[in-house]
């Protein structure tokens, strides 16, 4: 996956990027680690569309863009808008991961006119008193997004997967840095009263082990949506984009491919 | 050399199998391990404590904040100042200090300060700590990505509202405020302003930029410490600063008998309780997401992967003699205790000492032994060090015949009352 860069239209930033494929434009918003390890499924989804994965700002080579956003979902979901204008892209499917699905939502949300069709995948941003979950930013230093990964074994595999042990590091620490600027100190985003706006059809997929956003979250995103079809990925952890590119990359094809678009006015 | 008695007020009646039934002894330690009734008792030893180190001639009495917390029994040192201010006549009153983040509008701990500082007759320190993960992000909820942002805005605001004698309005990124003109207003202009940090260079060129006090406040010791302080001391001099030991403090764990094996004998077992149970912190609630810099990031994954442990409990596993020398504690006979005092103040080169003489469940009379050996027979052997600087960091009291006296406290008071008020307090 190769990033370019692209001065952003109506705003300070550049945006880094990696974009693939032929067919309907569909924008990937990533999770909490950013675009490590989504190769594989970026591979999958560009088999299909024009894939179009940004790196936000504050994760990755936009690191230090951090401090530009303000916590709250305005000023990421003006960047997506601005970044697709700057794209010439009025209308496109989008599919987020994580805290990227929440993006994904606010983009939607806020700009119903721009998403065709949208896939959240754990979506973060919604908080249920009664359900139990892992606090993704109170980990051992030493391993900081293992509530992430279905094992240790695996965050080491994917973390790490050949880099030099401190960047890798420093970028993970980096994305949880990033991460919990929007999400601190729970992840309850004020977007609730907001996912009556969304007007496209969407994909709720939760997975049967995560840690971070349990199960019955799923019905809680699929309630407050008007049109919102639920799906669960059996045996995955949070960030099945990662780990489980083969069922990540079918079930969010397979959605915007049949999608009945004619259910939306 | 100035000596100050600091107490971190922690709580004496943590289990024996505490450790393993706990994962945290802050943030999430378990809350029924709290007795309010036993804390009544605790709160007033601890405090008759600091009253008892002014008899005995320390320079400063020191408090702190915390939050959640099982070792730091002072979620706000305003109110142990407060009493201070009124129990004591002549010693600093430390308070070391107030995260300033937390505070929402910041001008609160500007009021609440310049309160402390007339009540006392002008011995106010005032301490300025960004503070640590544990309180600020996981016990307050603060935004790690925009606490320093926010430490640093408050900061300015405070020092204004202290320094600007009219009114004005505050367009800050965090902080609105229409009118700001406040009401007590600090006698010293400002109280004398002391750093409280964990190493990072940001601070030491915050305190360079503004002349402040650094207070190197780990629980690690003055061997370990030295290697910082002398980074500290590089980076003064690198930044154009005029060596001053008085610009720097340093916490150390103190205990003194008549000889080492009575040090030993006494004082083990509640050193041990501090450095297992108040020390048992749970790693995940020690660095959140975007606390530290990526520098100082980079700089820790460094010094780790040489090998340095970075656990806040390991002299745990240490023997006695094996605390002394690595410099957990200054610990044994008068000479001992001296001797060990003179290597701290040559290699960290620092002139206030925060003496934690009381640690873990040390009980009462205990401490006052120590303290009284240490105040009467080690401090005058070595004041003299530093003699030749001149303190800019303490505070500058009013003449002591300006200063109002307190009404003495009776302890036959209760007594006296008439059978009246008798009726309605037992009633109550």
């Amino acid at each position: 996956m190769n990033l370019t860069t692209l001065k952003v239209a109506n705003s300070e930033l550049t945006v880094h990027y990696a974009r693939a494929g032929h067919g309907a434009p569909l924008l990937f918003l990533h999770g909490m680690l950013g675009l490590v390890a989504f190769d594989a499924a970026f591979e999958r989804l560009a088999a299909h569309f024009d894939v179009i994965a940004p790196t936000a700002p504050g994760w990755g080579p936009a690191k230090d863009d951090l401090p530009l956003m303000d916590e709250g979902p305005l000023d990421l979901t003006l960047h997506h808008c601005d970044l697709l204008d700057t794209l010439g892209l009025t209308r496109v499917n989008v599919a987020g991961a994580g805290i990227g699905a929440w993006m994904a939502a606010e983009l939607a949300a806020i700009a119903p006119s721009r998403v065709a069709r949208l896939v959240l995948v754990n979506p973060l941003g919604l908080w249920l008193d009664n359900v139990k979950n892992d606090d993704p930013f109170a980990v051992h230093p030493g391993m900081p997004s293992e509530s992430l990964f279905s094992s240790p074994a695996s965050r080491k595999q994917y973390i790490f997967g050949g880099r030099d042990k401190v960047d890798a590091h420093v970028d993970e620490l980096l994305s949880l840095r990033a991460s919990a600027k929007f999400l601190w100190p729970l992840p309850d985003t004020g977007i609730k009263k907001r996912l009556m706006r969304i007007k496209a059809p969407t994909l709720i997929v939760t997975s049967e082990h995560d840690r971070v956003v349990p199960a019955p979250y799923g019905p809680a995103w699929q309630s407050a949506i008007a049109h919102a079809a639920l799906t669960v990925l059996p045996g995955a952890g949070h960030l099945p984009e990662i780990e489980q590119p083969d069922a990540f990359a079918r079930v969010v094809g397979d959605f915007i491919r049949n999608a009945a678009v004619a259910a939306v006015a | 050399m100035k000596f100050h008695w600091f107490n971190l007020m922690p709580w004496p009646y943590l289990p024996d199998d505490f450790t393993e039934k706990n994962r945290s002894v802050w943030v999430d330690v378990d809350s029924r391990l709290f007795d309010a009734r036993k804390a009544n008792r605790v709160y007033n030893d601890y405090l008759d404590l600091l009253e008892f180190a002014e008899d005995q001639g320390f320079d400063g009495l020191g408090i702190n904040e915390h939050h959640q917390n099982a070792y730091g029994l002072m979620p706000s040192p305003q109110l142990m100042a407060a009493t201070l201010a009124r129990r004591t006549r002549e010693a600093s009153i430390l308070l070391l200090g107030q995260s300033l983040a937390l505070y929402d509008p910041p001008t609160r701990v500007a009021e609440e300060m310049a309160m402390i500082d007339c009540m006392s007759g002008a011995r106010l320190i005032s301490g300025f700590p960004v503070g640590s993960s544990m309180d600020d992000n996981y016990a307050c909820g603060v935004n790690p990505a925009t606490l320093r942002e926010k430490y640093l805005e408050a900061h300015a605001l405070v020092k204004r509202a202290w320094a600007d004698p009219d009114v004005f309005a505050w367009n800050g990124k965090h902080y609105k405020l229409r009118y700001v003109n406040l009401w007590p207003r600090p006698i010293q202009t400002p109280p004398p302003i002391w750093i409280p940090g964990g190493g990072s260079v940001e601070t030491w060129d915050f305190c360079a930029e503004h002349h402040y006090n650094y207070s190197y406040l780990s629980f690690q010791g003055y061997v370990r410490g030295a290697q910082l302080m002398q980074g500290f001391w590089q980076r003064m001099e690198a930044l154009g600063q005029e060596f001053n030991p008085y610009q720097a403090a340093f916490a150390q764990q103190i205990c003194v008998a008549e000889t080492d094996a009575e040090a030993q004998r006494l004082y083990e077992k509640h050193a041990r309780y501090f450095f297992s149970r108040c020390l048992h912190v749970y790693p995940g609630f020690a660095d959140a997401p975007g606390y530290r810099t990526e520098a100082t990031i980079r700089a820790g994954l460094t010094s780790q992967m040489a090998g340095q442990s970075s656990a806040l409990n390991q002299a745990a596993a240490l023997s006695w003699p094996e605390m002394i020398e690595r410099g957990f504690l200054i610990a044994g006979s008068v000479d001992s205790v001296c001797e060990q005092m003179e290597r701290l103040a040559t290699t960290l080169k620092c002139g206030h000492l925060v003496c934690l003489l009381h640690f873990g469940d040390m009980p009462t009379e205990l401490c006052r032994y120590s303290t009284e050996l240490f105040a009467r027979r080690v401090i005058p052997k070595v004041r003299h060090i530093w003699n030749d600087y001149e303190d800019h960091w303490s505070p500058r009291p009013m003449p002591r015949e300006d200063r109002a006296v307190p009404r003495t406290v009776s302890t036959g008071a209760a007594n006296a009352r008439p059978a009246a008020v008798h009726a309605a307090g037992s009633r109550a």
